[in-house]
């Protein structure tokens, strides 16, 4: 390992809520490799610079969700995004935008959490079935269909890129319908009515505007954006149809 | 300190311990579940798991040969009562977890697919890409939110188990976001904590996996059993330790040295074949691919990278579009971490520590030896994975013995009365000091040790004492070292004096479970003079010992002195131990198994 | 043994002033949002001009001479490139909006789609200006 030691600045928003009034910089001088994450670097500053510094880590490998922060004002999962990248001129961590701070870049998920449990998120089979009669039946083609909504790992990114959840934390927000989109298009499931009510309600999905960003920011590839703007359609669907369609049909 | 009422409380929400809440309330809606978590249930470790999960299914597989992988794979120091009692449950349990919505990887025709894993004679292991245990866990973790009697106790920090009458009756918890203390009273516990692979230098497991489970058991006298052996998964990101699932060889990825050699062949595993061939080569077992590494390693065969050798796992004859719907994170971490795009440029990989076989000693039905304790998944020692564990036995073991767990947590606690809470405060108050003592100190001066370099000192000395190969002298040395450092972890520096998210306290209290656990796998160690699975000696104990060693080593917990070591009697019921081999030497030998058996 | 401790908590919940300015992504969101306005206003142009046919020829002979205005032609090229970038962040958002598209077995990508989409205002904006040169001559 012939590797120079290399030095980057690390700007981290602090914030202690028994000491500080409000969040402050504070900027850290951290040994690195180019192999470094930012994670890593965090690390560094808690076993060797400052053991007070708080954030939350687990995986390493960006499936636990538990590491998401704002880089230099962009929202990511400080496990794979590396140092190299900001070299020589360093980069500012804050915790992730639109929570409330807990304590330095620990962010308080309770409303994130509230809204996951709120939505059902649980096969509602459509046809019930016992653990004898084996397994569902469900094609590739069936399965590719929510895939790509059942890949989100609840790291809260799209939230902290989505303005209007910053602006009004009532809107349910992109990752959470993602989920519950996941689940109405399972081919087992036959709950969606029951979750169109979270859908249309006044702080569903018509709070979004299309800014897009929450998809951009999306680590997994699952275009949270896309579930909440198939789901006006969804719910222009539902609101127009309940005209035409005798009570009790809807389903 | 505040007092919560609940009737089981399970510590733990990764796999295991959702699968037990689970269980239990269907058992007993009655029953109030307090599930304790020092992350959110989805960060549990349980979320890293990738390759897939065991269950019979192809008609022409069967339980025995499920039975028979697992015990030869663990070199015949397995529970065999408990492992015929799990292979018979897991194919029900994935069937479980597809009526809960896990997104199992399908055939055309719907039906779900398998794919093979190293050492399973035929293909039976489950699989949701190679996200299978995320989406287990997830699964689980929604799935948990139906039912109104699981209370969970997210990012809660456990410090103690609370035992009065000879009978465990409840925890005592940090709330991590105010520091304040709770005692949690229950009639029965589970733990389900997972293991503590974080105990070494290089290793696949997230930064939780710190054993609080075992240590809080442990210090409690239930022996931890089968510590010594420690799974070395063979194909690790260098540096890192970050995993490359074993399905990259399911799939038919290759292992080659620095010649391009597929070396396996040379340790018993070959012959080298074009097409994968179960329980063969790549396919091999985890511990003989890991000592492998070693050898070539030793001849110098490997490639040198700055952070040590490495062989190259290569995928490139897979092609990117196979690459992509099979092993999509792979792919990722590959291109992400490494730089590597591995449909075009072979992956370097090195062994990491992955998994520990050993834990909380329990039954066949998850019972500890204290009264009203249960345990499930790695941090337990149900018996299924003797001296090397398969590939995708342990997603399978979460839900077979998650479940088995709750139930049988429900039932005894139906069967006691709650305990007397004045008696247990006190209890819990002192367990409260204890934790806090921590940073307030008894002498009221400032620590010198800091965390890290503790932490630091304890992983390297377990990898040189406790790795891939192990040496009396080397063992002894990292038995002494782990005193010291026990030593001087009663010096140990808190800087963070806060009440809110104090990390750093948290961080000294694993320190302090990760110490137990280490001492009691070294100790375990140094104690079996022969070699077997995982654990394999250069020191003059080369063979397995059958005479002397077919035996459960249990470390009991000694305070501040070494643990005591004793053992207790393996169960054997139809498969008498015999000759571990793989390639066609482990054909033929299985060949004559047959046979003997028809005589 | 001592009391409850005091819950010490105290989260910090920061302000969304200026939200937009902080990142480039939202800079240009606003722009997208504000380029609306142009496409507003050209619309009441042309309904301008209807308004104008309707009340005789004088009216909408004037309503002709006012669009050759330098100034007019100053406004509609302002108008013109801020409908071209309306248009290109309208489908560069596009794919976010539609349901998975399948072409012969396999989803198309978003590149796919907001191409496919600048493909085809290219091409009926060229028909659409054929077709007024025919008429025109």
């Amino acid at each position: 390992m012939s590797e120079i030691e290399k030095i980057i600045p690390i700007e981290v928003l602090r914030y202690r809520p028994e000491q500080d009034t409000e969040p402050v910089l504070q900027t850290f001088q951290v040994p690195f490799t180019d192999d470094m994450s930012v994670l890593q670097g965090l690390q560094y500053i808690k076993d060797y610079l400052d053991g007070s510094l708080s954030f939350r880590w687990s995986c390493r490998m960006a499936i636990c969700g538990s590491c998401g922060m704002m880089v230099n004002g962009i929202p990511s999962l400080s496990c794979k995004t590396f140092l190299r990248d900001y070299y020589p001129v360093g980069l500012r961590i804050e915790a992730l935008a639109h929570f409330p701070i807990e304590r330095d870049l620990v962010i308080v998920m309770d409303d994130f959490i509230e809204k996951l449990e709120s939505i059902k998120p649980y096969i509602i089979p459509k046809k019930p079935r016992t653990l004898i009669e084996g397994e569902y039946l469900q094609t590739p083609t069936e399965r590719d269909a929510y895939e790509q909504f059942s890949s989100c790992i609840n790291c809260m990114l799209c939230y902290a890129a989505c303005p209007q959840y910053g602006l009004n934390s009532k809107f349910i927000g992109p990752g959470i319908m993602a989920l519950l989109h996941r689940y109405n298009i399972d081919s087992r499931d036959g709950g969606k009515a029951q979750r169109m009510e979270m859908v249309n309600a006044e702080d569903g999905v018509f709070d979004c505007t299309a800014v897009g960003y929450c998809s951009k920011v999306c680590p997994k590839h699952v275009d949270p954006g896309n579930a909440v703007n198939l789901n006006k359609m969804e719910s222009a669907k539902d609101y127009f149809l309940r005209f035409v369609m005798p009570k009790g049909t809807g389903k | 300190m505040e007092v919560f009422e609940a009737d089981i409380a399970i510590i733990g929400a990764g796999g295991a311990g959702l699968r037990a809440a689970i269980a239990a309330a269907e058992t007993n809606p009655e029953l109030k579940i307090a599930l304790i978590s020092k992350v959110y249930p989805m960060r549990s470790h349980t979320v890293a798991a990738e390759g897939g999960s065991a269950g019979v299914v192809q008609t022409h597989d069967s339980l025995d040969h499920h039975f028979n992988d697992t015990v030869g794979g663990g070199d015949w120091i397995c529970e065999q009562d408990v492992v015929e009692y799990f292979v018979a449950q897991c194919t029900e349990e994935m069937v479980q977890l597809e009526h809960w919505g896990c997104p199992w990887s399908r055939k055309p025709d719907g039906h779900i697919n398998v794919r093979a894993f190293g050492g399973m004679k035929i293909e039976r292991t489950w699989f949701a890409a190679d996200k299978t245990g995320f989406h287990m866990l997830h699964t689980l973790f929604q799935t948990s939110i139906k039912y109104p009697s699981i209370q969970r106790f997210d990012e809660f920090f456990c410090v103690d188990l609370v035992v009065e009458d000879g009978r465990v009756q409840g925890v005592v918890v940090i709330e991590t976001a105010t520091g304040q203390f709770t005692l949690i009273k229950a009639k029965s516990v589970i733990i389900a904590t997972g293991g503590a692979g974080r105990v070494f230098r290089e290793n696949t497991n997230g930064g939780i996996v710190t054993g609080d489970g075992m240590a809080m058991a442990y210090r409690h006298g239930v022996p931890l059993r089968d510590m010594e052996f420690v799974q070395y998964h063979p194909t690790c990101m260098p540096g890192t330790g970050l995993l490359f699932t074993e399905a990259c060889r399911g799939e038919g990825g290759l292992l080659l040295n620095k010649d391009g050699y597929r070396y396996l062949q040379d340790y018993g595993l070959g012959p080298a074949e074009d097409k994968p061939r179960n329980k063969a080569m790549e396919l091999g077992p985890r511990d003989r691919l890991s000592q492998a590494f070693w050898y070539e390693q030793q001849k110098g065969r490997t490639i040198e990278e700055p952070h040590g050798s490495v062989v190259h796992l290569d995928l490139r004859h897979l092609g990117e579009a196979y690459l992509r719907e099979r092993l999509p994170q792979i792919y990722e971490l590959a291109e992400e971490f490494l730089g590597v795009d591995p449909a075009v440029t072979p992956i370097p990989v090195r062994p990491a520590v992955h998994y520990t076989m050993g834990g909380i000693l329990v039954d066949g039905k998850c019972a500890s030896p204290l009264s009203g304790l249960y345990a499930a998944g790695e941090c337990s020692s149900v018996g299924i994975h003797g001296a090397n564990r398969l590939g995708s036995n342990s997603l399978a073991e979460l839900c077979v013995f998650g479940k088995v767990a709750g139930i049988e947590a429900a039932k005894y606690a139906k069967s006691v009365a709650p305990g007397n809470t004045a008696s247990l405060l006190k209890q819990a108050a002192d367990s409260q000091k204890q934790a806090e003592q921590l940073v307030t100190r008894l002498d009221g001066k400032k620590g010198t040790e800091r965390i890290a370099t503790l932490r630091k000192e304890m992983a390297q000395t377990m990898e040189d004492g406790c790795g891939i190969y192990r040496l009396g002298d080397s063992m002894q040395a990292t038995c002494d070292k782990i005193n010291e450092l026990k030593q001087r972890f009663k010096n140990v520096n808190v800087e963070d004096k806060s009440s809110v998210w104090n990390t750093d306290w948290l961080l000294a209290i694993e320190l302090g479970y990760q110490l137990d656990v280490a001492q009691a796998m070294a100790y375990s160690a140094i104690n079996r003079k022969e070699s077997r699975g995982a654990h394999q000696r250069l020191d003059g104990f080369e063979a397995r010992d059958d005479v002397n060693f077919l035996k459960h080593s249990q470390a009991h917990y000694a305070g501040e002195g070494a643990p005591r070591i004793d053992y207790g009697a393996v169960k054997i019921t139809k498969s008498q131990p015999g000759t571990r081999a793989y390639g066609a030497a482990g054909e033929k030998a299985e060949q004559e198994r047959e046979q003997a058996a028809h005589v | 043994m001592r009391a409850v401790a005091p819950n010490r908590r105290r989260p910090y919940v920061r302000s969304m002033v200026g939200w937009w300015r902080k990142n480039p992504y939202f800079v240009e969101y606003m722009i997208h949002e504000g380029s609306a306005f142009f496409v507003a206003a050209y619309a009441l142009i042309l309904m301008v001009g209807l308004l104008r046919l309707t009340q005789g020829e004088a009216a909408w002979n004037g309503w002709l001479t006012a669009l050759r205005s330098p100034l007019s032609i100053a406004g509609h090229l302002i108008l013109l490139v801020a409908m071209l970038y309306h248009a290109w962040t309208w489908f560069t958002i596009m794919p976010i909006t539609l349901p998975p598209i399948f072409v012969a077995g396999k989803r198309l990508s978003a590149t796919a789609i907001t191409a496919g989409g600048l493909a085809a205002t290219l091409l009926t904006s060229v028909l659409l200006l054929l077709l007024v040169w025919r008429l025109g001559t």
